[in-house]
């Protein structure tokens, strides 16, 4: 009955329908008759092609690996770096173990800067006036007008970022050699000009010091952040971290203050974090010059007027550096030459020169001068230079007053960029000659006196791209090659320098195999002038505290706008305020609620009639007379990002129609005293009606229990444990607290027999730098998700940081920790996935079996660490070329899988085939995740907790050790080691 | 009358699709993505039962990857050019020539086959096999054969280092004019010659295959 009624109704409904056949009907017969089909035309293989070469060079071998030692160009300091280059495609960048500086470390900059190659927004082919051009027209018409420039004897003038090259410097003087009126004018976008300017005052040579953090036992830096963005991070951590290790009997334990304003990474992992306003914090050094002098037996008046508290704040900090004389370091970030020469006074009186002060080999990585910029910009404004070369350097960009350059250049006869896209600068160019990624190209470094360098390019160049030096030596007359003027120069002026090889040949074949060569540098002396420093040093008092100033700070991700179309680096979390896609202007609470905002209203700050327009982030442990901005952000050009990220309907853009991915906070720089400064501007603050929701990694920021959960009073969760040095010099098992294991319903019946793979992470060594983040993200092909993804807390990071903050005995603390899949022995998402697509194996690892996953989600909601991540969506690249970075040993995960770190599974695999082949048995440190290898701290331990010869079981045994959660008894492979800080007094802890 | 219309429509539909799914279950049991006998015709009728059977090359002397790499490699042109630098054509046929010259009392022609001459053509030479500018030297594009999933990780420098013939996964190659997909590749296939060589060994010597998940899949 009921279906006659059905079909009468349906037949009334589809009148038109042919052959009496219901929609229904025919959908039934069409499923059944399709699956038929489908299964019985399922078995056409596609086909696939094999293509091999031509001809193999005989080094090669397809499908092997090969690593080339090359030198890191992500920023200034030029750390030495491996690239792994799999059947012609770097894949993967990581430290160089034997590089004097960089000591196997690399940062997530360096990391990420593999992207970069891949880029096909990179330009394609010379310009000339923003038209297509071949090599051929550039130089013609470049000749050409270069005689007029010569005949006419005008300026000419070469811009760009410190050259640590030797052979662009000689090929920039050659090039200029020709002219009547040259000059080479270097700049950095984030300004270092007031050390070296100070040192030509107090020590009569224009250098950067290199600083040995490896010999400093004390430490005291005046905002220098230098584990995070400070001139060589990377160097600086590693010896930082040297002087910081409890091995041995009596351990030692360097003591570092920091006096900031901001909440910086280095300050976050500092002993001792004092938090003064900008003013106050010059107050602070000039008073601190007073002691040390007067200890020293000086009399150096400064007339510091300083509080009461930072007074005697002070005075103990004078007595601590003056007991370490000679092993102590003062550095400071301030760009601000006053600031400088006090630093100098201070290192000077301590007798820190020669020891943990270099002047004698000093750092090239910095080299820019503030006052010949002054100057240069004064010389375009007024018209007087004819031509202009600009670089490695995007002025228009970074320098404050960028619009007004911007104009002033377009009335400059030949302008001349070598930026590899159409940049803020390069728009305004007559020509613009793209050089290759310093992937693609030979060059040559000296970062510090007496280590040289070499980068080597590791793939064909993907564009039609030129090298400066190619197109200087093209213009200066003679066409040579890169690799040609390298050598040629190397021959010249380096090879004479070292020792051990016996001809030229041999040495630069060693240096390249190496990337590095270690050679003597001209050891010119010279000698601290202190009546110098009495002469130049004004007593007028600093701006009056109180009032409100802006912090501008290179980014960690985006350092100074280089980078800012890198979309790894764009989703990598500030360490701090763990915000991606965005830059935004950081307020401490009582700032945010005076001025009336919150998290993610837009605020507008004004500096001298300047304005920009930034959600606010309100930042525990800031103080309140200091907004902070990021600098790098709001570059020409990140519109690109708009639509990154997955395609659905309920998508919000990651930029906005119109926009750019965050604001440019360099309009806000100001020109004082010769140099650019970067703090202590005043700055006007205002309300505005819009809000832009921040997208941020991490939104619990305490170790407490959310008031909603329980008692707020209640014990901290022993998630981080930590203790002070000194208490752990008496009981090496102080801070670490094992909670009493719950029940367990699991038997004891998992017996490894072979490898059993752990990991350790010394949280006292972790100082937050997310290079581990990067360099996992590279090795595992983990996608970029789009801000509003990660807004809705659905990033794929496979590794994360944890950052917690702490504010007890009104101390404020930052713990970083980083948390992966702790791969547990009983571990919970094991035992309710449905279709065993995680299952334990005999050697330890969680495996996740992509194949095999249906995509319940049981797995990480049944997880307590909470560090599996689900493919919402197939995450497509937004850039086709991004493909070519993919790691072929690793599986691109389809939508609708659950994955999660896997220990870098593939590379223990690959150590366990090779060590078979070679009829060996596996060595500690023979299989190396990702993490492990780039961190430049050390922090991360892996290995074979069988193994007792193993670093690992070594460090297991360590009374530090504890585990996260363990009281779950899920028994995770992953320890960590307890927070150590060289405070005073100690510390309550949780379980007291 | 629609509704039996429907009914016999029905029926036969799923006595079609059901004569497919026994006529494959009782000749040749076959899921998705088995490719097992897949002999695709390649650019050069290659015969590997000449160079690996009749002329009894060893299988490493071309595919010398198998040794060292995760991949066994195709052979690069130029390998092939080592020896058919020199042969040019089958024996036979360069005989006959060389007996036809003498009978006409001049000097023997070059002989080249025509599978041979697709070599040199990819090389960019001419008919004297000097190299021809006007020719584009362009790397051959040979058709897989044995192709496992995007999430499956086959190692052969670990099989060939345990001692695995190349004929266990490839079948006798040696005999086969043209190469075919010999096993199924399936994961049952795999993980059983695992558990078989974990019991009985490879070539008398004892070893440990994992039957981990990871082995494979990462």
């Amino acid at each position: 009955m009921n279906h006659n009624h059905h079909e009468e109704q349906s037949r009334h409904e589809h009148d038109e329908a042919p052959a009496g056949l219901d929609r229904r009907s025919f959908l039934k017969l069409a499923g059944f008759s399709f699956a038929g089909i489908a299964i019985a035309g399922c078995n056409q293989a596609k086909v696939e092609k094999a293509i091999p070469f031509l001809i193999q060079p005989e080094e090669i071998t397809p499908g092997l690996a090969y690593w080339y030692a090359t030198t890191c160009s992500g920023c200034n300091a030029h750390c030495g770096m491996l690239v792994k280059s799999r059947d012609g495609r770097p894949i993967k960048v990581e430290g160089n173990p034997a590089h004097p500086l960089s000591q196997g470390g690399l940062c997530a900059i360096g990391q990420a800067s593999l992207l970069g190659l891949y880029d096909s927004q990179r330009l394609k082919h010379p310009l000339i006036n923003g038209k297509e051009a071949s090599w051929d027209d550039v130089d013609a018409q470049m000749n050409e007008r270069l005689a007029r420039v010569k005949a006419a004897g005008g300026a000419v003038r070469f811009l760009t970022g410190t050259v640590a090259s030797p052979t662009t410097r000689a090929m920039i003087a050659r090039f200029l050699g020709g002219f009547k009126d040259a000059k080479h004018i270097e700049y950095d976008a984030i300004s270092c000009s007031a050390i070296l300017d100070a040192h030509e005052a107090t020590h009569e040579r224009r250098v950067l010091p290199r600083y040995r953090f490896e010999r400093a036992e004390v430490v005291v830096s005046f905002d220098a952040d230098f584990l995070g963005t400070w001139i060589s991070p990377i160097e600086f951590t590693k010896g930082y971290r040297s002087r910081r290790t409890l091995e041995g009997a009596q351990p030692s334990f360097s003591h570092h203050t920091h006096i900031e304003s901001r909440v910086s990474l280095t300050g976050s992992n500092a002993d001792e974090r004092i938090r003064v306003s900008h003013a106050e914090m010059h107050e602070m050094l000039r008073h601190l010059t007073t002691l040390i002098a007067a200890k020293a037996g000086k009399l150096l008046n400064t007339d510091a007027k300083l509080s009461q508290e930072l007074a005697t704040t002070i005075d103990s900090l004078a007595t601590r550096l003056w007991d370490a004389r000679g092993k102590s370091l003062v550095v400071c970030g301030v760009n601000t030459v006053q600031c400088q020469i006090l630093v100098n006074t201070l290192n000077a009186l301590l007798g820190n020169y020669g020891q943990t002060v270099d002047v004698e080999q000093p750092s090239h990585q910095y080299a820019g001068n503030d006052a010949e910029l002054i100057a240069l910009l004064d010389e375009i404004k007024s018209g007087k230079v004819t031509a202009l070369f600009i670089a490695d350097a995007n002025p228009v960009y970074d320098l404050p007053n960028g619009s007004s350059l911007r104009d002033a250049l377009k009335k400059i006869p030949l302008v001349v960029s070598f930026a590899d896209r159409v940049d803020e600068t390069a728009e305004s160019a007559t020509f613009v000659c793209p050089q290759p990624h310093p992937f693609e190209a030979w060059r040559d470094f000296e970062p510090a006196a007496g280590v040289v360098s070499v980068a080597q390019p590791t793939i064909q160049p993907l564009m039609n791209t030129r090298h400066l030096i190619e197109s200087l030596s093209v213009w200066s007359g003679t066409r040579q090659s890169a690799l040609d003027l390298i050598r040629g120069e190397w021959e010249k002026s380096v090879f004479e320098r070292q020792s051990g090889a016996a001809d030229f040949s041999r040495f630069w074949t060693k240096t390249l195999e190496d990337g590095f060569a270690e050679v003597s540098a001209k050891n010119a002396t010279s000698e601290f002038n202190f009546s110098s420093v009495v002469s130049s040093l004004s007593t007028a008092a600093s701006k009056a505290s109180g009032e409100l100033t802006v912090t501008l700070v290179p980014s960690l991700t985006m350092f100074d706008g280089r980078h800012a179309h890198n979309a790894w680096l764009h989703e990598l979390a500030d360490p701090v305020t763990k915000t991606v896609w965005d830059n935004c202007a950081w307020l401490s609470r009582r700032t945010a609620e005076t001025l009336g905002v919150g998290d993610g209203d837009v605020v507008q700050l004004k500096v001298d009639g300047a304005t920009v327009e930034l959600p606010t982030h309100i930042q525990p442990g800031q103080h309140d007379s200091v907004v902070v901005v990021s600098l790098g952000y709001g570059r020409k050009g990140t519109d690109r990002f708009t639509s990154i990220g997955p395609e659905w309907i309920q998508k919000r853009k990651t930029v906005e129609e119109g926009e750019l991915v965050g604001k440019n906070a360099a309009v806000l720089v100001r020109f004082t005293d010769g140099a650019r400064s970067f703090a202590g501007n005043a700055v006007a603050i205002t309300k505005t009606d819009s809000t832009r929701a921040l997208a941020k990694t991490q939104e619990y920021d305490s170790l407490h229990e959310p008031n909603l959960l329980g008692d707020p009073n209640k014990e901290r969760r022993p998630i981080i444990q930590e203790t002070t040095f000194a208490a752990y010099a008496t009981d090496h098992a102080s801070g670490s607290f094992h909670k009493e294991q719950l029940d367990t319903m699991w038997s004891d019946d998992h017996k490894y027999t072979g490898h059993h793979w752990g990991m350790v992470i010394d949280l006292n060594a972790c100082t937050g730098c997310s290079a581990c983040v990067v360099s996992c993200q590279a090795e595992n092909n983990i996608p970029v998700v789009g801000k509003d993804e990660v807004r809705r807390n659905r990033e794929m990071a496979w590794l994360r940081i944890d950052r917690y903050y702490d504010e007890a005995d009104g101390q404020f603390s930052v713990a970083h920790q980083p948390m992966m899949c702790q791969h547990c022995g009983n571990a919970p998402c094991e035992t309710v996935c449905p279709v065993l697509a995680t299952v334990h194996n005999d050697e330890g690892l969680n495996q996740q079996v992509y194949n095999r996953c249906v995509g319940t989600r049981y797995c990480a909601n049944n997880c307590p660490y909470k560090v599996r991540r689900f493919n919402w969506f197939e995450y497509r690249h937004g850039d086709e070329m991004h493909k070519m970075v993919l790691n072929p040993d690793v599986t691109v995960r389809d939508r609708g899988v659950m994955e999660k770190c896997s220990f870098c599974v593939q590379r223990i695999q690959l150590a366990k085939i090779d060590a078979k082949k070679d009829g060996r048995k596996l060595k500690d440190g023979d299989a190396m995740p990702a993490c492990a290898q780039s961190c430049p701290a050390n922090a991360i331990v892996f290995g074979d907790m069988n193994d007792p010869e193993s670093e690992i079981v070594r460090r297991m045994k360590d009374a530090r050790t504890y585990r996260v959660l363990e009281e779950l008894g899920v028994r995770p492979s992953v320890s960590y080691m307890t927070l150590i800080r060289n405070r005073e007094e100690k510390k309550e802890s949780h379980h007291a | 009358m629609n509704s039996r219309l429907l009914t016999v429509v029905l029926s036969v539909a799923v006595l079609l699709t059901a004569s497919v799914f026994l006529t494959s279950f009782t000749t040749n049991i076959k899921l998705p993505d088995n490719h097992q006998g897949y002999e695709p015709v390649q650019p050069i009728a290659y015969s590997h039962r000449l160079h690996a059977g009749e002329l009894g090359l060893e299988c490493l002397h071309c595919h010398y990857g198998a040794e060292r790499s995760r991949t066994a490699g195709i052979p690069a042109t130029n390998v092939c050019m080592n020896c058919h630098k020199f042969v040019t054509a089958p024996w036979v046929n360069v005989k006959a020539e060389s007996d036809r010259a003498e009978k006409e009392k001049r000097a023997p022609r070059q002989i080249v086959s025509a599978e041979l001459r697709k070599v040199y053509d990819a090389f960019g030479l001419n008919s004297e096999l000097k190299p021809d500018p006007a020719k584009s030297p362009t790397p051959i594009a040979w058709t897989k054969v044995n192709n496992l999933p995007s999430f499956v990780y086959f190692n052969h420098s670990a099989h060939v280092s345990a001692g695995v013939e190349c004929q266990t996964c490839h079948g006798a190659v040696e005999t086969m004019e043209r190469v075919r997909q010999v096993p199924d590749l399936s994961m049952g296939w795999c993980v059983n010659c695992h558990r078989d060589a974990n019991k009985n060994g490879v070539n008398g010597k004892s070893v440990k295959a994992s039957l981990d998940c990871v082995t494979c899949h990462h």
